[in-house]
């Protein structure tokens, strides 16, 4: 697998901060892969997005991005492979209306005006916000207003998105539609996804889970392996997921295979077990 | 804050509304100019006719301009009052102490009456059917020239939009901060001068801490969708010039025309 993003023995200290917020990681992301970064408050996620995206400069290490190692010179160049998506919506919003909101990026990189009107409404399309080009963003619902967010991303065209807890602040219905619509647009556009999130359950779509805490990471696997840590993770500040505190649950009365079971071969044992008897 | 219509924005459909905003911007603002040099009764009459016109033009209902009277109706009273009672006369109808009231000074009073009422129409007119974003637009394409003086034009239309984009958003987080201190017991509009503006404490330091934390957060969404300083930037949002906005230009050059005639006769 071609690798996307690679970083190497990275290492960050908050200005007047006694902890460093990253210590010594190490971490290569691969092309078309969604990675999920979790951990605890304070692990550490927002700012390794940041020194991914050059926001933050960090004091040691090296960030590839693109078969490019990241400097001063180059850093704006990196930024337009990268789009991201921020916690709070409000917060990111530039234009008045949806669709200035989502020419900013494109009118940062010069493009002229006819490709832009294209761009935008191609975009909008995709994340099926065209009806609402004109509004002020103000008006729409948390779960819109992300949307939003990831047309302006998408209209970039970047190589990598990144989540920086995009979901946190929506309800769980503007929650379920964002994540399938990157899913969707993943598998489209061929778009490597990180998401930084600290819910566990939100890391279902994922390939591969990446666990940090106090700056180092700690575990590093397929959602299966992680989930399968059990009373591990929440030493690092992280909720099992539903299904597996079920499963132990259900273990001390009725025999189920090892391992993680997600929700359909939990359902399927369940059933094996109802027709057996 | 419901109650100040000046200044608002008002959805709608009408030949105003499609007019160029700077057009409107400028023409508006020489409208205000214009109304000094009014200096009779058919002048003055001829200006409200034609403001009045303009009102119908844009087939607003006539009660929001009477509400955008609203707020500056107690300095209108007042600035008129002065007028009656202190203008000085030959022949003052009524005297007593320092006030004097004579025709004179009702005509005078009379004048600054309608000279406010043009004034605050024309300016509603323009909020009203203008939205906050082609203002700052406007603004920006009225600056342009001052560029060859190093002026920072393209990033104080930037700073403009910012700003007006998040009027809503702090208005809305100083409805939440307040209703937050109500529920920790603090008392909005009550008690004496002092009492009241030290209530105002717990809702400003909120405010300027989460606007300054709004701030940040923009400034790194802006700097992650590759917003550098300005330059080299193309603009998605143009604004077209047409017939008619010559023919506004026209027709305003015309008001002054007629102005000027009724001025001297």
């Amino acid at each position: 697998m071609e690798k996307i993003i690679s970083i190497k023995d990275l290492n960050y200290t908050y200005p007047e901060a006694k902890r460093s917020a990253i210590k010594n990681l190490s971490l290569d992301i691969y092309k078309n892969e969604w990675l999920s970064i979790v951990g605890k408050n304070g692990s550490g996620k927002s700012t390794l997005t940041k020194l991914i995206d050059g926001l933050i400069e960090a004091d040691s290490g090296t960030i590839e991005v693109a078969g490019q190692i990241i400097n001063e010179e180059n850093i704006w160049e990196a930024r337009t492979k990268i789009g991201i998506i921020f916690q709070n919506p409000d917060h990111q919003f530039v234009g008045a209306t949806v669709e200035d909101d989502v020419a900013f990026g494109l009118e940062n990189q010069g493009m002229p005006r006819e490709e832009m009107v294209k761009a935008v409404d191609e975009a909008l399309i995709l994340v099926k916000m065209a009806d609402f080009k004109e509004r002020d963003p103000q008006s729409l619902s948390g779960g819109q207003k992300q949307r939003v967010a990831i047309a302006g991303v998408l209209a970039t065209k970047p190589q990598i998105v990144i989540m920086d807890e995009s979901t946190s602040m929506l309800d769980p219905d503007g929650r379920k539609t964002v994540l399938n619509l990157v899913q969707q647009l993943r598998s489209q556009q061929d778009l490597t996804i990180i998401s930084i999130t600290h819910d566990i359950e939100e890391t279902e779509l994922s390939q591969r889970i990446v666990v940090l805490n106090d700056g180092q990471i700690v575990s590093d696997g397929k959602p299966e392996e992680i989930y399968d840590l059990g009373a591990d993770l929440q030493k690092f500040g992280l909720e099992e997921p539903f299904t597996s505190e079920l499963v132990s649950t259900l273990r001390d009365t009725i025999k189920l295979p090892d391992g993680y079971l997600n929700e359909e071969e939990l359902k399927e044992q369940l059933w094996k077990l109802h027709s057996n008897m | 804050m419901d109650k100040i219509i000046l200044g608002r924005y008002l959805p709608g459909d009408s030949l105003v509304y499609r007019l160029d905003p700077r057009g409107k911007f400028l023409l508006t603002f020489y409208f205000v100019g214009i109304v000094f040099l009014a200096n009779n009764v058919a002048s003055y009459a001829f200006l409200l006719a034609f403001v009045i016109f303009a009102v119908f033009l844009s087939k607003i209902n006539f009660g929001f301009f009477l509400k955008g009277l609203k707020p500056v109706f107690w300095l209108i009273l007042f600035t008129v009052a002065l007028q009656l009672l202190f203008t000085p006369s030959a022949n003052p109808l009524w005297h007593w102490g320092i006030f004097t009231f004579s025709k004179e000074g009702l005509v005078i009073a009379g004048y600054i009456f309608i000279r406010f009422i043009l004034i605050i129409f024309i300016s509603t007119l323009l909020t009203l059917t203008t939205t906050p974003i082609e203002i700052s637009d406007s603004i920006e394409s009225i600056l342009k020239p001052l560029k060859k003086i190093k002026f920072p034009v393209t990033q104080v239309a930037l700073m403009l939009s910012i700003a007006l984009r998040f009027v809503p958003l702090l208005v809305d987080e100083t409805t939440k901060i307040m209703d937050a201190q109500r529920a920790r017991g603090v008392d909005f509009g009550e008690g004496g001068l002092i009492k009241r503006i030290k209530s105002f404490v717990p809702i400003l330091i909120p405010l300027f801490v989460s606007s300054f934390s709004i701030a940040y957060d923009l400034a790194i969404a802006m700097e992650s969708r590759g917003y550098k300083d300005g330059e080299g930037r193309s603009k998605y949002r143009v604004l077209s010039w047409d017939r008619r906005d010559n023919i506004m230009v026209i027709f305003m050059a015309a008001v002054t025309g007629i102005l000027l005639f009724l001025r001297s006769y």
